[in-house]
């Protein structure tokens, strides 16, 4: 591996391990799960480690100070508090701009600072405890954990020699705690066969202990030679994330309790054959009998929900570049494909017949292909959510509110590329709401509600479509107020009778919120324009709903998938163009008299007693087309909006499915094309963006 | 249609301390730009027009399931346009990261150069745009103008231009 490589291992690793550190960090402001602490320590030794590796030498020599810090927390030597996760998530950024910036060296000073102080008040902890802690010193190593596949299986007259192989289990045991043990009962014969002075059982423990190897050799030292005894180091396997990766699999809540020996074997039955007879929560049980408190359960129960979102979240990692490759390949399988078909028609007939046959059926797995490569591209939006706690803890702080994130839907998927674009106007959003939707915890208890505003992004699907929301409990949106800016900037008359969705509509409207305007009070609508932009810009659309004193919702609308969609394939003259399905109402041949000319200039046509205006595309586009009269072409009626119109064109060629290939800025001015796709003869079509029609004409 | 790869081919054997050029022909002058930055070289295709897009940009093409856009270099530098023939190729360059094509007479070779025998641009007269080109070499007797393609086909030079035609349009 050359050292470049190495190096985006290492990025790339590092980026995932920071966000999962995050996410952790904040969680422990709940509480001081030691189990919470002990992944966080994990996950700055990995760093540590790896940085090392990678060559990043400062990032190296901070963590592993921050690393002694953390292990005076996991030894509860200091106490978890606000101040302390401050200090370690502000330790976190700097790693973060250590790593994929510069280093900040006089901040780094800053950190250590703090973080030496806590040193030494850890330290000044120490001497008391530090009998309890010196026969460790000497013996396992600090903070490094071994794993040891023991696999041992007794010579079946081993007990002659005087050797109990049950003790000599029990003493490795000691040595550590067994992560998972399997006895083999394969030799064991049937129950009169069996001579109770013969072995016949083999062992196998997965030992995770933090001696050497040499320890576990003594266990067997006397054993060993006739024995068949074989002692493997596999911490390699379990290096990363230690067990979690490794035993990743759903657990059951008694497992999770069980397992961190909060509660034994004979207590889970019987809670749980109680269970059975109440139909009650194990959790309620376990503490109504009094085994655990309510702390332990709560801290498992969180363990468990992690799991299982780990499980969702993890399972592949491919570079996405990868999947966009690997589109564009099937894609050029789609049009070599399309060019056997079309040697196939030029053959005789009986030849013909059977490659026709063949590719019919290579056409179903093609389409399958393609389904399934898209369905690789949809990600779950929980992480996009997740990282915003973050944002919102010190966005609350920074304000003086006191303020909860409500995390819903996180399992909805989307494509990944709709995903990294949202991520951003979110933000925005969020931010309005905590600015100016929760009201400060004073005002908040004045207006009858509860001190701590609850901030919900949910995410859900419906109808082919992605819905997003952004709800707030805050004070909601002060109409009067937005109506009067309108009205000083003479975007609505004072007669206008506005809807509540009209008035709402003028917040995105460019400029129309800044700084010394609506104030205070609703200043919604910072840049909300540019909000609007971005989710126009993914073909989605954002609608807000507000109950004064009750709070708002923004309501985002996104299609399914962007790469991706079903297209009407049009021509005109030699041309074909292709207008999305979703913008189409409906295509039909106008009758002569119901096309009318607008001040000798703008045509319109009369579909379903309303006027639309027509738009001639080849004069649009200043292409030849065989038609020149509406009457005897098609005009095909799309909707943008509340805009519709009417586009004419000669014939309409066929609908299929098309995959978005974008257009650079520069090749064309006309906001009328969105993209361009490639047919299946290899011809690329452009494809018509119904939005920036209309914006066109406006122009 | 790997002439690229055949070209490549041939000027390894010929191979010096001087870098190496793809030449090609625009009417009767000699172009050259840098090996590195060529992608491919490939005949004449079927090429789809974009509307309202600037004079020289001709459209795009399929080049294996990407969407190039191609411009033609006789118009992009002012020249009077000329039929397409049997020996008109589409070189495909790298612009930052970007692929674009450019229509170009016919390819001839590619050539070392040494970066000694470059010389400066020379200061021609005003009407000629010396920004996009890096030199001027000599190989045989031959003149080589050597483009910097970085220049001459950068998203923002070819948004300027289709903003400039675009208007000059609408007036």
């Amino acid at each position: 591996m050359s050292e470049n490589t190495i190096r985006d291992v290492f990025l790339e690793e590092a980026r995932e391990i920071l966000r999962h550190l995050e996410a952790d960090l904040i969680q422990l402001e709940d509480g001081d799960d030691p189990e919470l602490i002990n992944r966080i320590f994990r996950y700055v030794h990995t760093i540590k480690g790896s940085s090392g590796i990678a060559g990043f030498d400062v990032v190296y020599e901070f963590t592993h100070k921050l690393e002694t810090l953390l292990d005076m927390v996991r030894n509860g030597k200091i106490p978890v508090e606000k101040k302390l996760v401050d200090l370690l998530l502000e330790s976190m950024d700097w790693i973060a701009t250590g790593i994929y910036e510069e280093p900040d060296f006089d901040r780094m000073e800053a950190l250590l600072d703090r973080t030496g102080k806590y040193h030494a008040a850890g330290g000044g902890a120490v001497s008391a405890s530090e009998e309890e802690d010196a026969p460790a010193k000497n013996g396992p190593s600090e903070d490094k954990n071994f794993f040891f596949l023991v696999r041992a299986s007794f010579r079946p007259m081993v007990f002659q020699s005087g050797i109990d192989p049950l003790i000599i289990m029990e003493d490795l045991t000691a040595l550590g705690s067994v992560e998972q043990k399997r006895v083999n009962l394969k030799r064991l014969p049937e129950l009169e066969e069996l001579d109770p002075e013969r072995c016949y059982l083999d062992w196998t423990v997965l030992l995770k202990t933090k001696h050497p190897r040499s320890k576990l050799d003594d266990v067997f030292i006397f054993v060993k030679d006739d024995n068949d005894i074989t002692v493997e180091d596999i911490t390699a396997e379990f290096v990363d994330d230690e067990k979690y990766n490794t035993m990743l699999q759903e657990r059951k809540l008694g497992e999770i309790l069980l397992k961190r020996g909060i509660i034994t074997e004979e207590e889970l039955d019987d809670v749980l054959s109680s269970q059975d007879e109440s139909n009650r929560k194990l959790g309620d049980l376990i503490v109504e009998k009094g085994y655990a408190d309510e702390k332990s359960i709560k801290y498992a129960l969180g363990e468990q929900s992690r799991i299982k979102s780990r499980i969702q979240t993890t399972t592949v990692r491919v570079d996405t570049r990868k999947l966009d490759s690997l589109l564009n390949l099937l894609g050029e399988i789609v049009i070599s494909q399309s060019s056997i078909s079309r040697i196939s028609e030029e053959l005789e007939e009986q030849h013909g017949f059977r490659l026709k046959n063949a590719l019919y059926a290579m056409d179903r797995i093609t389409r399958e292909f393609q389904e399934q490569i898209m369905a690789i591209r949809m990600i779950p939006i929980g992480p996009t959510f997740e990282q915003f706690r973050r944002f919102v803890r010190d966005a609350a702080a920074d304000m003086k509110k006191e303020i909860r994130l409500d995390i819903r839907g996180a399992e909805t998927e989307l494509d990944k590329t709709v995903i990294e674009q949202i991520s951003d106007p979110l933000k925005h959003m969020l931010r309005n709401a905590i600015d100016h939707g929760i009201e400060p915890p004073d005002e908040r208890e004045k207006a009858g509600k509860k001190r701590t505003g609850t901030v919900t992004l949910n995410a859900y699907h419906q109808e082919g479509n992605i819905y997003i929301e952004i709800i707030d409990d805050g004070q909601g949106i002060d109409r009067a107020a937005i109506k009067r800016k309108g009205l000083e900037r003479g975007l609505i008359k004072p007669g206008d009778e506005l809807t509540d969705k009209q008035i709402h509509d003028l917040l995105f409207l460019p400029g129309f919120s800044t700084a010394e305007n609506v104030g205070e009070l609703s200043g919604r609508g910072v840049g909300m324009d540019v909000v609007k932009t971005n989710i126009e810009a993914l073909r989605g659309s954002v609608e807000i709903f507000s109950e004064e004193r009750r709070g708002s919702t923004i309501r985002i609308k996104l299609p399914l998938t962007l790469a991706i969609i079903e297209g009407m394939l049009v021509r005109v003259g030699t041309n074909v163009y292709i207008i999305p399905l979703l913008s189409i109402v409906e295509s039909l041949q106008p009758a002569r008299d119901h096309v009318k000319t607008v001040e000798g200039k703008g045509e319109v046509m009369l579909v379903r007693g309303e006027y639309v205006p027509l738009v001639r595309l080849y004069e649009h586009f200043g292409i030849k087309s065989d038609v020149t009269n509406p009457w005897e072409s098609l005009v095909v009626v799309v909707e943008s909006g509340s805009d519709r119109l009417g586009i004419m064109i000669d014939d309409l060629v066929g609908q299929q499915q098309i995959v978005i290939k974008s257009l650079e800025n520069y090749i064309t001015q006309s906001r009328a094309l969105s993209g361009a796709a490639i047919l299946g003869d290899g011809k690329v079509a452009l494809i018509i963006d119904v939005h920036g029609m209309v914006g066109d004409l406006a122009r | 249609m790997n002439k690229l790869e055949e070209l490549k081919k041939s000027a390894g054997a010929a191979k010096s301390d001087g870098r190496q050029f793809v030449t090609f022909i625009i009417g009767e002058e000699n172009y050259g730009v840098e090996v590195l930055k060529v992608q491919e070289i490939i005949g004449m295709t079927q090429i789809i027009h974009v509307p309202n897009s600037a004079e020289f940009m001709k459209g795009v093409i399929n080049l294996r399931g990407a969407v190039v856009p191609v411009v033609d270099m006789r118009t992009r530098f002012r020249m009077p346009e000329r039929e397409y023939d049997m020996f008109t190729v589409i070189i495909i360059v790298e612009v930052k990261n970007r692929m674009i094509g450019m229509i170009v007479d016919s390819v001839s070779d590619v050539v070392d150069i040494s970066e000694a025998t470059i010389q400066d641009t020379p200061h021609f007269t005003a009407k000629i745009e010396t920004d996009f080109i890096k030199g001027i070499g000599q190989v045989e007797n031959k003149l080589v103008i050597i483009l910097d393609i970085d220049k001459i086909l950068s998203t923002s030079d070819l948004e300027r231009m289709a903003m400039e035609e675009s208007r000059g349009g609408d007036d």
